[in-house]
């Protein structure tokens, strides 16, 4: 009977569908590299950089091309703006969206986790994370668990940016900072949280002003924040009258921070890239005379990632791309500052040698501080839940004061 | 609804997107903004969020800012469009066709004006090189802070760059469709040049000043790409503000940029209806806009 | 010389900037505190067109949706128009005024209402979704051009020709549409432009799966680089003074022929 027929052909044809799904999660390295070839892959990220931009339309677009048929298309957008889009897809019950790999971490990272927004775990099938990532070194992210949801893609650390020629002797202290603050009025800010290295910025000033880090790394503690956290709001709204702009309004992002730098408008930046400053003398954007400091009281550093939706497209080529930017060839690529010059992620001990000495042998310019130094003032990032109250309060206690 | 039924299915082609669209939006933006309709299932209809916005100093602060802008912008663009429109008027016709120049500000993208007033305004722009070669300004601080000074200058600056050419453009079509016998007929009965434009012309063009008005005052009230570029964090504009909720914070405190919104959309309603009862009153003759 | 003043107001407000864009796009490396670019260079331009794809998509794809735009509010508006503007009945100037308000009212608080609807429709992040939100923004205009016409053409031509045996089909096509085209074209313009030019609703609705050449725009006007930014600024002039001009030549000739210019 034909009405049978039809309904075993659906019953089949939902089979199937049941099957596909389960069969990304059994899918190989090798399954993913053949069902990616030839199909295309949205990848999500932050656009305000634009060397980093033509590094991934340049060589990562080209090289996934090559190796692996795929064809890579940048999407700019925020990683605040596409956590939303995809919680509200996911309420809308959209299950086929139209991202398939994402640029993110910290906190936005925790609620499309708690908000079960990613697709995972896959960071297991990936070889090259396998074979050259220590695993204990990105098990968490700002805090949060990351169980193989998000595979590791550069490091960061924040630094200060100046120029040598105008100022002598840096700051070297948060007391030292805000003396100079005070006695250059006009001459220094910082890009208004939520943006990230403004954001990056404010819990600097919370290390420092409420004796370093040691004490938040175990988790959420109301009591504790509640007591420390007026101290950094202290801080920052005693030297708001001498910011630019009387503190009155802060730029927008760090890219606008950035052009306030560059044009001379400030005299010291920041961002949470080492090799910025270097990248930008490259640009010809800076002056060849900027160079970047850190504080004694230590400098925040992280890891950042990429992650799959939980309804991307093409999850297999997405997988395929992450892989591709955990390897040494990707990693060394990136390093160079005339790329991006961002940090490589993977353990230097577990590279052959000659691909170890390739990336010592990388010059980051005079502007960059040298690895030894960095690793040094290193310490870590605080647990999410911390950073959202210190966003949300600084607009309350700093801002709208 | 109230109408005959006949005009309906002529009207049908617009009426549907209209309503389905439009109208349809409009709905969803009011019951978002009670609570209802959200991604994330929350309760009945409440009013908090609106409580929670009118209660807002901060929210107040906006407002009464984003009110500023807007009403200094429509009424910068309207003096100087209807200025600069009578004297191109005023152009004999072989310079008229040079005066064309002005449609570039109507094409021009409000993104692109922005760029060019970060290019020209800024402290370190060109208005900023012109005074340092001058002499006037040795450093970029001695230049007057002109964009995010906590002001809305920068703003008020692009949204004017482009309302003039636009008042302009409103104002020259009631001028080249003019009548000029009436001038000739004040001349002759004794008037002054500034007389008869002040009773012969002026009376005129309010009907398109008053259009061009409306129009400016509630796009600077509303718009987004401007704001976007050349806003500052506070006060901060309120279309800024919806950005924000919306994008970037929680979705529990979606309803609440809802709210705003829905309340930006009862003023604009308000507005229109007021502001032409006034000027139909002040200009003694009936108006469409 | 009144006439000097009116024109070099003219001449600083609209002409001078474009030549600064000018100078800006062929001289990346101007900065304060020169007033004139210390050289032109082509390191601009070649730092553009390393990798024109991105920026030619988004160009292709913005000028694409606001061709489709202008195309559905002309299918929206042209029976509305000649309704309008030939009958008449209580309450039609409420009915017109209602009909603008699209235009009046700022475009975030209906779209973003929308939006969730959209995504549960499907027409979020795809280009259907894009033209229609886009054409309920810019229909106001249109119609206002063919109101006004129709009203301004009388039912007269359309009458006569009637009368002279056509049929309703021909009457429009041959004598109506011809008529109108001037209108067209004006309304056909501004709701080109306003599409083009427009940023938000493209990317709420959009949702980065349809490029834009405004979004190409924007994140390039914050950053440092001046010089892409006055020359990605100066295609945004050039391409839609580029299509009124072929317009403008295309119907000129077009009413020559027909004398009726």
């Amino acid at each position: 009977m034909p009405r049978h027929l039809i309904l075993a052909l659906l019953c089949l044809l939902s089979l199937a569908g049941v099957a596909r799904a389960a069969e990304i999660d059994s899918m190989t390295h090798a399954d993913m590299l053949a069902a990616a070839r030839g199909t295309e892959v949205r990848w999500h990220m932050w656009g305000g950089g634009d060397q980093i931009n033509a590094w991934v339309d340049g060589y990562v677009a080209d090289e996934v091309g090559r190796r692996f048929g795929i064809k890579l298309v940048r999407v700019p957008m925020d990683a605040s703006v596409f956590v939303n889009k995809l919680l509200t897809e996911k309420a809308a019950g959209k299950g086929t969206g139209t991202m398939d790999l994402l640029w993110i971490n910290g906190e936005n990272f925790k609620n499309a986790r708690q908000a079960g927004l990613l697709y995972g775990p896959f960071l297991d099938r990936m070889p090259n994370f396998k074979a050259y990532f220590d695993p204990e070194a990105s098990r968490f992210d700002f805090g949060f668990p990351v169980e193989g949801f998000e595979a590791p893609y550069g490091r960061a650390q924040f630094v200060f940016e100046y120029d040598s020629a105008k100022i002598k002797n840096p700051p070297r202290s948060f007391a030292e900072l805000k003396a100079w603050i005070l006695a250059n009025p006009g001459r220094f800010t910082y890009p208004q949280p939520p943006d990230f290295t403004g954001s990056a910025f404010v819990r600097q000033v919370f290390y420092a002003t409420t004796g370093g880090h040691g004490q938040y790394m175990q988790g959420l503690d109301a009591g504790l924040y509640a007591a420390n956290a007026p101290k950094t709001w202290t801080w920052l709204n005693e030297v708001a009258p001498a910011l630019w702009r009387q503190g009155k309004t802060y730029p927008k992002d760090a890219a606008a921070l950035d052009t306030l730098f560059a044009r001379g408008e400030i005299d010291m930046g920041m961002s949470y890239h080492p090799a910025h400053a270097q990248m930008k003398i490259l640009e010809k954007t800076y002056p060849d005379t900027v160079r970047t400091f850190v504080m004694q009281e230590g400098t925040i550093s992280n890891t950042h990632f990429t992650a799959v939706p939980f309804n991307a497209p093409n999850k297999a080529g997405a997988m395929v791309v992450a892989d591709f930017l955990m390897s040494p060839e990707a990693q060394l690529s990136k390093y160079l500052p005339a790329n991006w010059g961002d940090l490589p992620a993977l353990d230097m001990k577990r590279l052959p040698a000659d691909v170890a000495a390739a990336f010592a042998a990388v010059d980051l310019g005079a502007a960059t501080l040298p690895a030894d130094a960095l690793a040094t003032a290193a310490v870590p990032e605080i647990p999410a839940q911390y950073l959202e109250l210190l966003e949300k309060d600084w607009e309350a206690h700093v801002l709208d004061r | 609804m109230n109408r005959p039924p006949l005009p309906t299915r002529a009207l049908l082609p617009l009426l549907a997107p209209f309503a389905g669209i439009f109208a349809a939006g409009l709905c969803l933006t009011a019951l978002q903004s009670l609570g209802l309709f959200l991604p994330t299932a929350s309760g009945g209809p409440t009013l908090e969020h609106y409580w929670a916005v009118l209660g807002s100093a901060a929210m107040r602060r906006s407002l009464a800012f984003t009110l500023y802008v807007s009403l200094v912008s429509a009424l910068g663009s309207v003096s100087l469009g209807t200025a600069l429109g009578y004297m191109v008027w005023k152009l004999p016709t072989r310079l008229r066709q040079a005066a064309v120049v002005y449609k570039v500000g109507l094409i021009l993208p409000h993104v692109a004006v922005a760029f060019l007033v970060l290019l020209c305004f800024g402290q370190t722009g060109l208005l900023a090189s012109l005074a340092h070669t001058l002499g006037l300004a040795p450093t970029p601080q001695d230049f007057p802070q002109i964009l995010y000074a906590g002001d809305g200058l920068g703003m008020i600056l692009a949204y004017m760059f482009k309302g003039t050419p636009f008042a302009m453009l409103m104002v020259l079509a009631v001028l080249f469709g003019f009548d000029t016998r009436l001038l000739q007929t004040a001349a002759m009965l004794g008037a002054g040049r500034l007389e008869t434009f002040r009773r012969v012309t002026l009376p005129r063009l309010l009907p398109a000043m008053h259009s061009a008005f409306i129009i400016l005052f509630l796009y600077a009230f509303g718009a987004f790409d401007i704001p976007f570029l050349l806003g500052e964090s506070r006060p901060g504009m309120l279309s800024m503000r919806v950005y924000d909720i919306y994008f970037q914070k929680d979705l529990a405190d979606r309803p609440q940029a809802m709210a705003i919104l829905a309340l930006m959309f009862a003023f604009t309603t308000l507005f229109t209806m007021v502001y032409n009862a006034l000027a139909r009153r002040v200009d003694d003759r009936g108006r469409k806009l | 010389m009144r006439h000097v003043a009116t024109l070099v107001m003219l001449g600083v407000l609209f002409v001078l900037p474009v030549g600064v864009l000018l100078l800006q796009a062929g001289a990346p490396g101007w900065r304060y505190p020169d007033v004139l670019p210390p050289g032109l260079s082509w390191d601009g331009f070649a730092q553009a067109l390393r990798n024109p794809g991105t920026m030619l998509a988004a160009l292709g794809s913005s000028v694409a949706y606001s061709l489709a735009t202008v195309a559905l509010t002309v299918a929206m508006t042209l029976g509305p128009a000649r309704f309008l503007a030939r009958t008449s009945f209580r309450g039609k100037n409420l009915l017109e005024g209602l009909l603008l308000t699209p235009a009046l009212v700022p475009a975030m608080t209906y779209s973003m209402g929308l939006h969730f609807a959209f995504i549960r429709l499907g027409l979020a992040d795809s280009a259907v979704g894009v033209v229609l939100v886009l054409s309920i923004a810019s229909y106001p205009y249109m119609l206002r051009s063919l109101t006004t016409a129709c009203t301004h053409l009388g039912p007269d031509y359309r009458t006569c020709a009637l009368n002279l045996g056509a049929s309703p089909w021909q009457a429009f096509r041959q004598v109506e549409l011809p008529l109108l085209l001037p209108a067209l074209a004006a309304g056909g313009s501004v709701v080109f432009l306003v599409a083009f030019s427009e940023y938000f609703l493209v990317f709420l609705i959009g949702g980065g799966t349809v490029p834009s050449f405004t979004g190409y725009l924007f994140p390039v006007i914050t950053s440092s680089n001046r010089g892409l930014g006055a020359m990605v600024t100066l295609i945004f002039l050039a391409v839609p003074v580029a299509l009124f001009v072929t317009l403008e030549l295309l119907l000129g000739g077009y009413f020559r022929k027909r004398g009726m210019r």
